[in-house]
Parts: structure tokens; sequence; C-alpha cells
């Protein structure tokens, strides 16, 4: 996330903010702080995030 | 008899003289037995299952054809008919042992024709895939071997990704020095042998009180930083009563204690006398066991059927310790089955041992906490590394309930003079008339 400085909502044109998001993975929920528009709700998940917090969540949820 | 059911056909043995028979799986009632005739020695049936749980369910659809190859299991190695492949290699690196239990798989042995190290590193050349295989260094008692030490650095340099020790625990609480060799020689984690939580237990399945060697052997891997899964053989009239305890006291130790590992006790080499079906525990049992002395902590749709052997040969269950409650991972039913034997999923299943039964090393701000709230995803990752909790458990076949079906799904292999066997056709022995 430190990379990330600033991000415009393509659709809202506001800017982004940090907050607490839910995950939901094989019947588990988690949350974590993520961009989100203040208007439309989207969100950004980053490739950092899916590539190292995310994908190591679902690793350990998973049977073997 | 009215009542019976054929559910499946498949072969076994003749307890006594040991030739092959045809076999039923037949159900009377709620309950499942095996049935089988020897046109020698008569008929046996033994029971398989409870009926607590639906067994067809359980099994789903992992029984194939059961006749294979006619030599099975008299000519293992491993067969084109055999279903698995490899998970886990056992190496038996002695027939010695510092006990003399009522129970014991390798009790029909003795030691001396143990292998020299010259021997072992020739067979660990020969079957350690680099960077894949998990070995178990079995017995006997494998710490009777002053170079135990030695085979575990062998066992390494041949490119081992994991050695399991499977131990009595003694000598590790008794010699530092010895658990420190291990740990440094690259020991990855221990399978001790742990029945329960009084010593009344162990005077009566080992014949002498070993509960405060149990405690030091786990102080003195958590020491060396070597994760112990708690290996509990359960004996009806001895200590099923105890399994709750086991649960709690393994939660309680954790780190340093990784999961439950049980083994309903099984009728092969050393038994006081031939089993009879009320002193068997089937699988659904054990589940339910579990379950009723957790006071539901432990729910019996939170453990699975094994997928890398046949279901009625184990289950696992894997969860989360959040404040001194269980938190489930998986569910019976929600959570995908699958086998662990194909190429990139036995990558998968190394890796959930390893994020299992591997110690973590000492967190530097204190060995995850057990506070804080788990559903925020750095809270949980950095708790389930250190109370990440497995109870799982391995019903071995004997003389008595022995079904090829089940041989053939066998994913743990000992190897032995160049072949590969699966565990329960090596050490299966007949029984007394």
């Amino acid at each position: 996330m430190s990379k990330i400085r600033k991000l415009i909502c393509y659709q809202c044109q506001r800017e982004l903010e940090l907050k607490k998001t839910d995950f939901t993975y094989l019947g588990h929920s988690f949350f974590t702080e993520v961009p989100r528009c203040p208007e439309c709700g989207q969100v950004f998940i980053s490739e950092e995030l899916v590539k190292n917090r995310i994908s190591e969540v679902e690793m350990q949820l998973e049977d073997k | 008899m009215d009542d019976r059911n054929v559910l499946y056909k498949t072969w076994s043995v003749c307890p006594v003289c040991m030739k092959r028979v045809a076999a039923e799986r037949v159900q009377v009632g709620a309950e499942v037995f095996l049935r089988k005739t020897c046109k020698e020695h008569g008929t046996y049936q033994t029971v398989i299952w409870r009926g607590l749980i639906d067994m067809r369910e359980w099994i789903g659809d992992a029984d194939k054809t059961a006749l294979g190859n006619p030599q099975c299991p008299d000519g293992c190695g491993l067969c084109h008919d055999h279903l698995q492949k490899t998970c886990c290699v056992l190496l038996n690196v002695t027939n010695c042992c510092n006990l003399s239990c009522r129970f014991c798989l390798a009790g029909n042995r003795n030691g001396s024709d143990d292998p020299t190290i010259h021997e072992i590193r020739e067979s660990l050349s020969k079957f350690i895939e680099k960077g894949k295989t998990l070995v178990q260094l079995s017995g006997g008692e494998p710490t009777m071997r002053d170079d135990l030490p030695e085979i575990i650095k062998a066992a390494k340099e041949a490119g081992a990704k994991y050695v399991q020790l499977n131990s009595n625990g003694i000598r590790l609480g008794d010699d530092k020095e010895y658990m420190r060799a291990l740990s440094e020689a690259g020991l990855s984690f221990v399978f001790m042998q742990f029945d329960g939580t009084e010593d009344s237990i162990y005077e009566n399945l080992r014949d002498r009180p070993l509960l405060e060697k149990k405690r030091k052997a786990i102080e003195n891997c958590s020491a060396y930083n070597i994760g112990v899964t708690l290996v509990p053989t359960i004996v009806r009239d001895v200590n099923m009563y105890n399994i709750g305890e086991i649960l709690r006291f393994a939660i309680s130790g954790m780190p340093d204690i990784r999961g439950v590992h049980f083994q309903p006790v099984a009728y092969i080499g050393r038994i006081p006398e031939n089993p009879k079906d009320n002193e068997r525990i089937t699988l659904d049992e054990l589940i339910c066991e579990i379950a009723r002395q957790t006071d539901g902590i432990i729910k019996t749709d939170d453990l699975l059927p094994s997928a890398c052997d046949h279901p009625l040969c184990g289950f696992h269950g894997d969860f989360l310790v959040d404040q001194n409650k269980l938190v489930p991972l998986l569910k019976r039913g929600k959570s995908e089955r699958k086998c662990c034997c194909g190429s990139s999923a036995a990558e998968k299943n190394r890796e959930f041992v390893a994020r299992r039964w591997l110690r973590p090393p000492v967190h530097p701000i204190g060995e995850g906490s057990r506070c804080g709230d788990v559903r925020d995803m750095e809270v949980f990752l950095n708790r389930i590394k250190f109370y990440g909790f497995t109870v799982t458990a391995m019903a071995f076949q004997d003389a008595g309930n022995v079904d090829f079906s089940r041989l053939r799904n066998c994913s743990l292999h000992v190897y032995d003079k160049g072949r590969f066997v699966p565990f329960c056709a090596y050490y299966l022995s007949g029984w007394s008339p």
C-alpha cells in the first residue's frame, strides 16, 4: 500500500479513502482496510494485497 | 440376520492362515461389519462402523473395484493396481525399543537386523526426491540409535524436504544434548506417543508411568523449536474416556504442541489377545467421542474423511485456537474434498503439513498472542502460524478388518529393500486360532 499515493474513482471522480472492508472465502469472513470510493463504494484491491495477504489467507483456509 | 445388507464386495485375508479371501461389508442394523470366510478356518466378522455417521456419505466414491492384483498384498511393492502415490515414506531405522508395550505394531520384530548407517544412507538416496519427500523415521524406537542425528543429516543431505521422527519421547525428555543434536541435524517435527494425561494410562499400556517424561520431551523439543504432534493409541477400556483431556492438554500446550493424531488400537504385531467387537473403536465412534468429550468445541462435521488414503483409514480437522476456543477452518460437506496425491496436490499436502506441524520460529514480539479479532486478516495470519491446530486420525488395519480397497488407496508407504509397501500390508500379522 505504501506505493499508492492517491487513487481517484473513475466513475465518481472522488478520491478513495481507506475503509475497513469485509471479505468472504469458503464460509469465513475477514476484514482489512482497502481504498474505497466514498460515493459509490467501489473498492480497489491492489496486486500487492492479492499476492500477499489474500492468497495467504486462502491457502490457510483450503483443505489439504 | 434378516436385515443384513451387503454394501460392498471386497477382499481380505483369513486372520489365521493369512490367505486371501473374498469379503463383504455387511450392514446389520446400524452397524457395518467386514465378513469373510476361510474354507479352512471358518467365518470371521469384524465391526468396522457403528452407524453414528452415514458411512456411504463418508466414503463417497473412494471405493474402486476391489479385485486388483491377485497377488495383493503379498506381492507388494506398489503395483500398477495401486491407486495412490506416495505421500510419506516411512523408514524403520531400528527394531530396538526401550519400552515393552501391551500393544505394539512392531512387536514381533527384534533388534538383531538393524540397518547400518551405510545401508540407511543407501536407502535414503534411492527413495528421496530432492526438495519433496517427507521421511518418517520409525522403529522400534528410533532414539535407541546414537547415530540418529547422523541419519537425519543424511536424509536432509539427500534432499528430504521434511524429516519426521516417530518417538515415545523418553530420550527426548531425558537427554537434552541429544535433542539439540537432532534439531541441528535438521529434524522437522516429532510425532510423539502420548496416550493420555494420567500416569495410570501409561502404566496400563506401556508398563510404567511416563507423563512426566512426555512433558519433559515437549519442553526439550520446544527449546530447540521442534513442533510436537501428540499421538495417542486409543484403547476402549484404558484411555477412551481421556480423549477430551488429551485435546485440552494439547491446546494448552500450543504452540509447542501442533496437534493430536489419534490412532484407535489395531490388532497387529504384539497384542494381548484376539479382539472382540465390543473392544474395537471405529472411526465414526472416535469422531463422536471427540465431539462429546470436548463439549461440542469440536463438532463431528469439523472432521473430514481422508482423501489422501481411503476414507475408512482416517480423518482430519484443521482449527485456529482463539482464546481457548477452536475455530474450525474446514467443514464436512462444505470444504471441497481433494486428493493430495496428484503431482501439484502432493506439494500442497506437504505445505499443509509444514504449515501446521512445524513449530514456527519464536516471534519477535511474543508468539502471536491469543488475543485480538481473528477476523482481521493481519491478526489471523499472525495467529494461524502459531495457533493453527490439527486433529487427525489414522485407523490402521489388522488381520480382522483388512480391506484391499483400503490397502489400494494407501499413501503411507514403508520403504524396505527397494520396495514401497503400504503401511498396513507391511505390518499385517496373523492371529492365533
